[in-house]
């Protein structure tokens, strides 16, 4: 986190303790704290208890910073969380990838309160790590099998009509440490390479017309400028569908996990064909047969044989709350709510069941509803304390039933590491606490 | 927000000023340009300098050749320490060779010789993203013999294979070509049944290390760091590719007779080889390690990291 400068911090302390000092000595104890809390979370974990469920400051009581100037503006010029969010961030499972170069890190979805996934938040995938590209000296190629070879600069790029959608960006790997059995323990990283952005760009179908695509022309090879020049090969009616030259995301400019200052965004298709630091597009007649299109990405079945280019991910949901990191506290009502999505198009339904998928009864979808976008849902439930299997299931607008694991399993085995989309079960116990599990 | 829209008045007259200039040049050759006639024509010559990918078939191909021979050598020194000496993989980096037989397995393995395609994917991976932490540093020649090498690890050519344009024909194809499908998805029929939808429910798996096992599993370097937090995290996520596994002769932090001759020359010397780069018996340690975001105060912490984990 950013922490204020010192100039700026000492000045702040002064008028703190300059309030403080109007207070009796408790309570001076207890603001100075809150106050250093504001300043940076180092201080309110140095501080030791936190104000969180304190009925200290409740009614008739009037809290400090009620009594107090708040900090001016700008004293964050580009705003933070609250310090109180603190443990809201990407965390990654070390033991998962053989370094943090060639990795990833996951999404906090438990606290994920919308469709939109905050910039900062959005899971990131590295093959050779995260270049830091100046867009002065950043260029995009476009050639094979086209009538005007051209680069392009950014300043060319950002000069073609644009336009914006809302899409989820999943890794097709998402859940792929489940295939075998229960194995995480948090729904972060049992789902967390999973997020959605508004993301803003120029349609691929736009740049494939400057150049003129030649006839026979069916595939396009995009190409990162990243240290492992990442590479997919993608069909043309993809291309000249929704694929998106993405520069900017949710409202500002891409951040770098996610390629600045440009990657390519194939709505609804596996994350990894969302070329980031996008350099180049070959178009040509067949596919390229990329590392990432034949040694990974493939998903291999009980008969040996490897299914290529899989590209879209399936209709899949997770239940949020109650989840691992979001137990309930006691019996009573309680609104339960999820995340559905699917790459063929929108969210139509998604059930609950609470009795491990014996039965189900129909949720409420709440908030947008965008095609291939994460898609809300939540049912009121009221807990009588007694241990439970909470399931939630996604229909989408082609009709497709999101399979249980018996299901998937009985078709792929448990081999194929990736499009892993079978129905989650949480166990929920008497007290509360949330585990991962699978069942029957 | 967006920095290269950012420019100076100055910049700003000059840059339509060029445009000007631009548009009049072009406009000669108005029906050669796109619609919006944006950006540059590329160049035969500036095409070739990117335009790095292989086809199964071959094109693509660098003039060049290599022979399992060289490649034994350029493998043992740039690529068996991430990957072993005979393609069995170090740790969880990649295993290159063996695994014949094993797809059908409850644990396949899936390698070059076992499951991979095309030749071309492993020469194109070669030299796009090889050696890990010095990637596309390979000449042509080179590519060609590690390429070679590794196909010899897979019991695919003799050991006096030389790979070139000539003999490419001969492996193109490898032994799992065959057994890649399209897909066919959507695969599974369910249905919406909302009620007694099956009889009885059973939990048959849940995981098997406790969220306090994961997390104590997570944090062993960072106690290790006693202290030094930061010089671990820098560490884990800059130092650790090379000095984990002693890629490019990177000495590891368990090797402790090497770094006690090192420890010798001091804290301060060694944080300076580490900054500006250094020439060792065994390799050679670019500045900060390749990672020049890092900033000097990063890299004396990471090394301050090492010397007590070597100790």
């Amino acid at each position: 986190m950013r922490q204020p400068k010192v100039e700026e911090t000492d000045r702040l302390l002064t008028e703190i303790a300059k309030s403080g000092d109007q207070l009796p000595a408790v309570e001076r104890r207890q603001f100075l704290k809150s106050g250093l809390s504001m300043l940076g979370g180092a201080a309110l974990a140095a501080g030791g208890t936190a104000l969180a469920g304190s009925a200290k400051y409740a009614p008739p009581n009037v809290p400090p910073w009620t009594k107090s100037l708040g900090a001016p503006v700008i004293a964050d010029p580009y705003g933070q969380p609250s310090p109180f969010e603190k443990d809201v961030v990407r965390r990654n499972v070390p033991w998962l990838t053989a370094d943090r170069i060639a990795s990833i890190s996951f999404t906090p979805l438990a606290d994920i309160k919308g469709i939109i996934t905050p910039s900062g938040l959005v899971f990131e995938r590295y093959h050779a790590g995260r270049p830091e590209i100046d867009p002065d000296e950043h260029h995009l190629m476009i050639h094979g099998m086209v009538e005007r070879p051209i680069i392009l600069s950014m300043d060319d790029l950002m000069r073609f009509p644009s336009t914006s959608m809302i899409r989820f960006l999943e890794c097709p790997a998402n859940g792929g440490m489940e295939w075998r059995g229960a194995q995480m323990t948090k729904l972060q990283f049992t789902h967390g390479m999973l997020s959605c952005c508004e993301w803003t760009g120029v349609l691929l179908s736009t740049i494939l017309a400057e150049v003129g695509v030649k006839k026979g022309a069916n595939w396009i090879l995009a190409e990162g400028a990243d240290g492992s020049l990442m590479s997919r090969s993608i069909p043309m009616e993809k291309a000249l569908d929704d694929a998106l030259v993405v520069f900017a995301q949710n409202g500002e400019a891409l951040r770098r996990e996610q390629g600045y200052p440009i990657r390519l965004i194939n709505p609804g298709w596996e994350g990894n064909t969302c070329i980031k630091w996008l350099r180049r597009l070959e178009i040509g007649d067949s596919p390229y047969y990329q590392r990432e299109e034949t040694s990974k990405y493939t998903d291999l079945m009980p008969d040996g044989k490897a299914r290529e280019f899989t590209f879209v991910q399936e209709a899949n949901s997770v239940v949020t709350t109650p989840s691992p990191e979001n137990p309930l506290k006691g019996k009573g009502k309680y609104w339960l709510e999820g995340l559905a999505w699917s790459g063929r198009g929108k969210v139509k339904a998604v059930d609950v069941s609470f009795d491990g998928g014996i039965n189900w009864r129909p949720a409420r979808l709440t908030g947008m509803i965008e095609p291939r976008a994460l898609t809300r849902f939540g049912v009121e439930w009221d807990w009588d304390g007694s241990p439970a299997l909470i399931q939630s299931r996604c229909i989408d607008e082609t009709g497709y039933v999101q399979p249980t694991y018996t299901q998937l399993r009985a078709v792929r085995g448990s081999s194929s590491i990736y499009h892993k989309n079978a129905i989650h079960t949480w166990r929920l116990h008497p007290d509360g606490s949330v585990t991962n599990v699978q069942v029957s | 927000m967006f920095r290269f829209l950012k420019m100076s008045k100055l910049k700003t007259l000059t840059l339509m000023l060029l445009l000007v200039a631009v548009f009049a040049t072009t406009a000669v050759n108005a029906k050669a340009a796109g619609h919006y006639g944006y950006g540059k024509a590329a160049s035969v010559e500036e095409i070739a300098g990117w335009d790095i990918d292989i086809r199964p078939d071959g094109r693509g191909l660098p003039v060049g050749s290599g022979s399992v021979e060289d490649g034994e050598i350029l493998y043992e020194d740039q690529c068996a320490s991430c990957h072993g000496s005979f393609g069995e993989g170090v740790g969880r980096y990649p295993v290159l060779a063996g695994g014949e037989g094993t797809l059908t397995e409850e644990r396949p393995e899936k390698t070059v010789g076992s499951f991979w395609a095309h030749t071309s994917t492993l020469f194109d991976y070669i030299r796009r993203a090889m050696p890990f932490p010095q990637p596309a540093s390979l000449s042509d020649d080179e590519t060609y013999a590690i390429t070679a090498y590794v196909l010899y690890l897979n019991d695919l050519v003799e050991d006096d294979f030389v790979l070139s344009l000539d003999t490419w024909e001969e492996v193109a194809k490898l032994p799992n070509n065959s057994n890649f499908v399209p897909d066919p998805r959507p695969d599974t029929q369910a249905v919406r049944c909302m009620k007694d939808c099956k009889k009885e429910v059973k939990i048959v798996s849940e995981p098997t290390m406790t969220a306090e096992e994961v997390a104590a599993a997570d944090d062993t370097i960072l106690k290790a760091a006693a202290g030094n937090e930061k010089g671990a995290s820098v560490y884990n996520g800059a130092c650790a590719v090379c000095h984990n596994s002693g890629v490019a002769g990177a000495p590891t932090l368990d090797d402790k007779a090497t770094w006690k001759a090192r420890l010798a020359l001091g804290e301060a010397t060694l944080i300076k080889h580490a900054i500006e780069g250094f020439q060792g018996d065994t390799g050679m340690m670019p500045p900060k390690g390749g990672r020049m975001d890092l900033s000097d105060e990063d890299v004396a912490v990471a090394v301050k990291f090492m010397l007590a984990e070597a100790e």
